[in-house]
């Protein structure tokens, strides 16, 4: 079981499922970064990803890569627009408020979400197919390995990229890095920051979406997997560094890959793990690994 | 936050207030005698009622008074209960040693952990406070052969003396108590020094305070507090379940103090005991609502966040200041 | 001042209203029989409450309309506890005492059943378990006012254990939740697996945390031990979502893989499920022979446009047995129906069963079968060459029983 061969195996396994983790927790990163607020709700967002793409690809009724590529261009703009109106209506007017009323806010969408998620799509597990060419496997160094977890292997690494081009390379990704840092700043020269604030809020929700999608070919999904997937994405942002999305990104690999080698060596320590790697960090650098110390 | 030290107004008149409430809680149960099995009901409730409002006092006193926002609240809670459960069960002590030793363990636990979280501030404390909460919530899970993992312990054995009527009031009698003390507390040099790190911990670390050290003792104090509750509702449940140690269960005092006021001593205790109401009578009311409970709880906390942000104190605070403003 | 006693006046009148609900039900109390239900509706207590919901409705419907019990209607006051115990707890306490129900309906989650209970208990009034299967139901957490129509985790795990054990089989996996379930069913599995096959060998075992979305590292650990039967304690959402994930390393080509297929995950999977698995399951629709059953299936077909899952079947089972214990009493009280339950014979869908004395644990065995498509089911696969492995060959006997229990005094 020791063999390098076997080790890779659960290596590129950790790795996929490392990002979907990330293109999870990314989202719940930048809205904090930016809005300061730890939403509760973002894995009730989530879980309703999954379940749209449920419902449309039962619309498509195919297996193909195609009907797939659909709903990964569908669902996380459905979101988005929820998370539209979930921030103009609710969201911008907390902004000034205590933490912790912000939180009683997002807990209360928990409720409010879950059950119209609930009374929407009823309470069956679901199953979303993987597309034809996903389905089956590859075989590498004489073993199988699932050909959807190679998919992930290469979306993640492309919306890591395209959010990294988004944010260091676009109008909008500058100010909405002001926004973390320099918020005051931002609104004195003139930019609409209540602007930037949805926006980033309905990127936060695009990428809770398209986590959604990703985890519904995945797994099989019902209504605790949001409740189920919150805790582990703090864990990850706050491992990263809360508000940084490079640091999310190595977070949810440590996550990823921590847990699918501790799984197999220590099996019962599987289910701490992420808590004793959050308690550590914040015990050490309780800034995380790639954020920057509270001004 | 207000930075006004009269956000703990202590008058003549709140002392006739306190009285008045102290005699209703003592009649309450007598009242309820007399409604039959509806009343034995309601008994049972009014004690999980005043049990969990001291968990929620309890937080309160690191959230409110302390300023610091514990997300892992629930982990003296459980420990006390399980405290309790094991003594009790499976070691065969008595109802009062038990009783006590929870929540001296649950301050131990405390200890050990606050250790590590009054080092952050903010957000990191609240985060690291959730991590091991939920650290032990986890370990409890996986000790089944002691802990019973989430099938819990159950069957705890219930002394002949406590009658629900006589466990109301031994429960309230101790809740009572721990309010005093609490009060007594906040109103000590001790409570003062506090409040201080609460409003300025620059300051109160220039003039020589060790602002850690403070803020450890009182996080110790609410953590045994804490225990004490868990212990008083396993008694009541007769069982421990991992439930207790959950982090939604370290919510449940987070939303008591939002809803009834976290600026005022008795806020947290008004804020829980509303909660509770509201979750159960919500389930009584009409047979349609029941499978939609939680969209009806998350609308009224949406509305408490909108548009009463100050809790029910503060709505009474301010309704009692426009009266006294002159016409 | 006014203002004041406006308030006052507010106050009492809400305070007379909550009260108010009350003496006007007891004047109804005399007309229906209330059966109390702590459901859980929640996360993935939802699945089964759909079904639970629809057998229940449909019983109370059929019963009503030829005569209720001993001529009294019955009436179905439902609560959720949220798989939450202490909730649970309440929720019980406030369906006796509040709402003056006669019977409790028990839970999904076996933590909120182990505390409804105990509530049944204490007020002495019947409750029985459909769903939620723990073995301490029955056995340390006895009491007379109980009984249950599901086939426990005991009955489960040496049922298959028994059913394996005389298959030439000898290198077996394991995989079950890091819970107690997985635990109990794992350690029933394993002993009954050693007693009927001594040269059995459990190869490899994995223990996936409770809320794992992700076997990609226990499916190789497990493949690399090459195990010819994998045995799972996974259920429902966690077992769709392993198999889904075990297709593509190739798992089915080599190894069966032996779980509880009940209907809801079948139908969760669809044609993704792979064939020739050999599972079982508690109460399968399709492969129960009675009439009764036929007939159940239709009418529940033709009302609600879809097959009853287990969980469906065995709360309306539950039910039958409550009408036949209180025809068998000749009275709808609690105390003396919990008397008519001891050794109660009941025509259930799954055939003529009956409620053994010492436990009240119905001699329910478990069906075992090899997942295969059907022309019949377009949307799902189902087992077939069913067999029942009978509760009397696995259950503990009542010697077991008494000695667990003098262990274990409550």
């Amino acid at each position: 079981m020791m063999n390098l061969q076997f080790m890779l195996f659960i290596l590129i396994n950790g790795l996929s499922q490392g990002m979907v983790l990330f293109i999870i927790a990314s989202g719940l990163s930048l809205v904090f970064g930016v809005l300061r607020v730890i939403n509760f709700a973002h894995g009730s967002l989530y879980m309703i990803g999954a379940f749209l793409a449920f419902s449309l690809s039962s619309l498509f009724a195919g297996k193909t890569l195609f009907a797939f590529l659909m709903l990964m261009l569908l669902v996380p703009p459905a979101v988005a627009v929820l998370g539209l109106g979930l921030e103009v209506s609710l969201f911008r007017r907390i902004y000034r408020k205590e933490h912790l009323l912000q939180l009683l806010l997002t807990y209360s969408l928990v409720l409010i979400l879950d059950g119209l998620t609930r009374i929407i799509w009823g309470g069956q597990i679901r199953n979303v197919p993987r597309p034809e060419i996903l389905a089956g496997s590859l075989d590498l160094f004489g073993l199988f390995f699932p050909s959807y977890n190679l998919f992930l292997l290469i979306m993640g690494p492309l919306i890591a990229a395209g959010l990294w081009t988004l944010l260091y390379r676009s109008r909008a990704g500058n100010y909405i890095r002001a926004a973390v840092t320099y918020p005051e700043m931002l609104g004195a020269l003139g930019v609409n920051v209540p602007g930037v604030m949805t926006a980033t809020f309905m990127l936060g929700c695009f990428l809770a979406g398209l986590g959604g999608v990703f985890m519904s070919a995945l797994a099989n999904i019902d209504l605790s997997i949001g409740m189920e997937r919150i805790i582990e994405c703090f864990a990850v942002v706050v491992i990263g560094g809360l508000g940084s999305v490079g640091g999310a990104l190595l977070g949810s690999l440590i996550i990823g890959v921590g847990v699918a080698f501790i799984q197999i060596y220590f099996s019962r320590m599987a289910l701490v793990f992420p808590y004793v790697i959050m308690a550590l960090v914040l015990i050490i650098r309780p800034w995380g690994l790639f954020g920057k110390p509270e001004r | 936050m207000p930075s006004a030290l009269e956000s703990y107004p202590s008058t003549h008149r709140s002392w006739l207030i306190a009285g008045t409430v102290m005699a209703v809680l003592t009649i309450l149960p007598f009242v309820l005698g007399q409604l039959g099995r509806t009343g034995e009901y309601w008994l049972w409730v009014a004690t999980e009622m005043v049990i969990m409002a001291l968990f929620s006092l309890s937080l309160n006193l690191i959230l409110g008074f302390g300023g610091m926002v514990s997300f892992g609240h629930a982990a003296f809670f459980g420990v006390g209960a399980y405290t309790v459960a094991l003594l009790m069960k499976k070691g065969g002590v008595g109802f009062v040693p038990a009783m006590a030793a929870a929540p001296l363990v649950s301050a131990l636990a405390a200890g050990v952990i606050g250790w590590f979280c009054v080092r952050r501030v903010g957000l990191y404390f609240s985060i690291l406070t959730l991590a091991f909460g939920q650290l032990i919530f986890m370990i409890t899970l996986q000790l089944y052969g002691y802990t019973g993992g989430d099938d819990g312990i159950h069957g705890i054995p219930r002394p002949v003396l406590l009658t629900p009527l006589s466990y109301y009031l031994v429960c309230l009698a101790l809740v009572a108590g721990s309010y005093l003390l609490m009060r007594f507390l906040t109103k000590s040099p001790f409570g003062l020094t506090i409040r201080m790190t609460r409003e300025n911990p620059e300051r109160a670390k220039f003039l020589g305070i060790n602002v850690k050290g403070y803020q450890l003792v009182n996080f110790i104090i609410a953590g045994g507090f804490a225990g004490l509750a868990g212990g008083l509702f396993t008694e009541l449940n007769r069982f421990a379940q991992t439930e207790f140690l959950h982090w939604s269960k370290s919510a449940e005092p987070i939303f008591a103090s939002l809803v009834g006021g976290m600026y005022s001593l008795i806020g947290p205790a008004i804020g829980s005991t509303v909660l509770i109401f509201l979750k159960i009578i919500i389930q009584q009311i009409h047979q349609g609502l029941v499978e939609i409970w939680g969209i009806i709880l998350g609308v009224i906390l949406l509305g408490v966040v909108l548009f009463m942000p100050e809790g029910i104190v503060g709505v009474y605070e301010k309704i009692r200041a426009r009266r006294r403003r002159p016409q | 001042m006014k203002k004041m006693a406006l308030r006052l006046f507010g106050i009492a009148a809400v305070i007379i209203a909550v009260m108010g609900i009350v003496p006007a039900e007891q004047v109804r109390a005399e007309e229906v029989i209330k059966i109390g239900w702590i459901a859980d509706m929640g996360g993935i207590g939802a699945s089964f409450y759909k079904s639970q919901k629809e057998g229940i409705e449909m019983f109370i419907e059929e019963t009503n309309a030829s005569g209720g019990f001993m001529g009294k209607k019955l009436e179905l006051v439902i609560r959720d506890s949220d798989l939450k115990a202490d909730v649970g707890a309440n929720l019980a306490r406030e369906l006796i005492l509040n709402e003056k129900c006669e019977y409790l309906i028990g839970p999904t989650s076996s933590a909120v059943a182990l505390a409804a209970t105990k509530v049944a208990k204490e007020f002495k009034k019947v409750i029985f378990f459909h769903t939620s299967n723990t073995e301490k139901l029955t056995t340390t957490d006895f009491h007379p006012y109980m009984f249950q129509v599901v086939p426990n985790t005991g009955i489960e795990g040496r049922g298959i254990a028994y059913f394996l054990a005389q298959k030439p089989y000898k290198n077996y996996g394991y995989i079950g939740l890091d819970y107690a379930y997985g635990h109990d069913q794992h350690d029933a599995f394993k002993e009954s697996l050693l007693k009927g096959n001594p040269n059995a060998k459990i190869v490899a075992e994995v223990w996936p945390k409770t809320d794992e979305k992700n076997y990609g590292s226990y499916i190789p650990t497990l493949m690399a031990q090459n195990p010819e039967v994998i045995y799972s304690s996974l259920w429902g959402g966690a077992l769709s979502t392993f198999i889904k994930q075990a297709i593509p390393y190739g798992l089915f080509k080599k190894t069966t893989l032996s779980s509880l297929y009940d209907l809801d995950m079948l139908r969760a999977m669809g044609q993704e499920m792979p064939e020739n698995l050999m599972g079982y399951t508690r109460c399968p629709f399709y492969a129960v022979n009675t009439p009764q059953m036929k007939v159940f299936v239709d009418k529940y077909h033709q009302k609600f446009k879809e097959w009853p899952a287990d969980w469906a079947i065995m709360a309306y089972d539950g039910l039958l047995v409550l009408k036949k214990a209180v025809d068998t009493a000749g009275s709808t009280d609690s105390e003396k129906v919990s008397k008519a339950l001891d050794g109660l014979k009941w025509t259930s869908l799954r055939g003529e069963r009956y409620i053994r004395a010492e436990d009240h644990m119905a001699n329910v065995g478990i069906y075992v079968g090899v997942s295969a498509k059907d022309s019949r089911y377009k949307d799902f696969l189902i087992l077939k060459d069913v067999v029942e492995v009978p509760a009397e060959k696995v259950w503990m006997s009542v010697d077991e029983i008494k000695a667990l229990r003098a262990k274990n005094p409550q």
